[in-house]
């Protein structure tokens, strides 16, 4: 039965063109089931997956690179130029999508206090600034705090940051204390920055930052444990 | 879920894997001839997918901006492209919403647009901003560098008129425009408007309302 199809009448089809072979459904079936089976399938799943992990883990050693930290606060400066390399780029794009340059703005985040240890909201901290050590900007700066994310958290104030506008009560020696904890402290409201009640992480901003922040001479003080009383 | 994600990163990624590992040893049982089309399989689509991962990764992060703004917009709906939307509520009130907005400052309020500059270039208005700081950032979908800014630092705090032209468009801007050219056909645009505080949250607003696009000649 099977050699009928091959041959046809001479009259509809010229000598020596051989005709094309048709593609039966069986013939599909018979590749998409080798396809299925031989594992080509969790191969492509499995080297796609660990292509995107690969990727991840290569921005990551990049971010390294050009992740400048001090006392704990990670600032990138190279972020959002046209001059960066593919690299860069993709580095950039994972750890700060849309940020601005860094002569628009400067951000610095943490995670970990002076001792190394993570953030926890459970705790209290504090964030000294030497006397003239606010981080020097042209139009302004805060501090928000945020889940371990970056995204903010709802608290039982409005109070999500603190900032120039927040009338920080400088020490007798200049310098101001920013208060971190869950619940407000007794008469350091004033300095108070609510913290989220579980691990949580700092973002310091600074617009148009100053010539110290640029260059990077300027270090935002470690956060500091308050000593249990 | 993207939150969920980055929070669970990596007991999602272990269990994948275990789950690779249980697939690999599974075959594994029936000798090299059963493992070697999916190890061929991988080694191929892991060569190709993790350069291709880098290389396109500012296109990916910059084309879910894209999504976010003519899709589902901030509040407003969707925010039609070539013109600007300006945000009326701080960052704060998105907190704990998972919101892209709950990652920002509540310190601006934001803008955001997109811009399609193919056909025609768009001109952006700015008012006089009486000194208050306000930026709006150009960002290139292809590589997620900023190519330009409008703001105090980079233009001044004056009204003016800009136009937003594609890489290599030939017209001829009209006076009275600063022209800026795109690398490409397409920019996406975040501005921030300071705003110092709830009350000051009015006066912001209806400054960042007169950050205005169209399209040239509409």
């Amino acid at each position: 039965m099977k050699a009928h199809r091959h041959t046809q009448p001479a009259h509809k089809r010229p000598q020596g063109v051989p005709r094309p072979r048709r593609c039966s459904v069986r013939d599909v079936a018979g590749i998409l089931g080798w396809i299925v089976h031989s594992g080509v399938v969790q191969g492509v799943i499995i080297g796609a997956t660990l292509a995107f992990l690969t990727a991840v883990v290569v921005m990551n050693l990049v971010l390294r690179r050009i992740t400048r930290t001090v006392d704990g606060w990670a600032s990138i400066p190279a972020c959002g130029r046209p001059e960066n390399g593919v690299l860069v780029r993709a580095a950039c794009a994972k750890a700060l999508p849309g940020v601005n340059v860094f002569e628009e703005a400067a951000y610095w985040t943490t995670t970990r206090d002076a001792a190394g240890h993570r953030l926890d909201g459970t705790k209290t901290y504090v964030l000294r600034f030497p006397a003239g050590q606010l981080p020097p900007n042209a139009a302004f700066w805060s501090l928000t705090a945020t889940d371990t994310v970056g995204y903010m958290v709802a608290g039982s104030t409005d109070r999500h940051s603190v900032d120039d506008r927040s009338g920080l009560t400088p020490g007798a020696d200049g310098s101001v204390e920013v208060v971190l904890q869950a619940t407000p402290p007794p008469g350091h409201e004033q300095n108070w920055l609510p913290i989220p009640n579980a691990r949580f992480k700092l973002m310091l901003r600074a617009y148009l930052p100053g010539p110290a922040v640029i260059d990077g001479t300027y270090h935002v003080p470690p956060v500091v444990e308050a000593s249990v009383a | 879920m993207n939150r969920l994600i980055l929070k669970y990163g990596y007991p999602i990624t272990a269990v994948i894997l275990l789950i690779f590992v249980w697939v690999i040893a599974q075959r594994a049982t029936g000798g090299w001839a059963a493992l070697a089309p999916l190890v061929i399989a991988a080694v191929i689509v892991w060569a190709v997918g993790a350069p291709a991962f880098i290389w396109f990764w500012p296109r990916i992060t910059v084309n879910g901006f894209r999504r976010a703004i003519v899709r589902r917009g901030f509040g407003g709906g969707p925010i039609p492209v070539n013109t600007l939307y300006a945000e009326p509520r701080r960052s704060s009130a998105s907190a704990s919403t998972g919101s892209l907005m709950g990652t920002g400052t509540d310190d601006v309020l934001y803008i955001a647009g997109w811009f399609e500059l193919g056909e025609r270039p768009v001109v952006v208005h700015v008012p006089e901003m009486t000194g208050r700081y306000f930026s709006l950032q150009f960002t290139d979908p292809s590589t997620g560098a900023n190519f330009a800014y409008i703001g105090t630092r980079a233009t001044g705090s004056a009204a003016g008129d800009f136009l937003i032209t594609a890489a290599g468009w030939a017209g001829q801007a009209p006076s009275g425009l600063t022209r800026i050219q795109a690398p490409g056909r397409s920019a996406l645009v975040i501005g921030r408007v300071f705003v110092a505080d709830q009350e000051d949250q009015p006066a912001a607003y209806g400054l960042a309302q007169q950050i205005t696009a169209a399209p040239l000649g509409s």
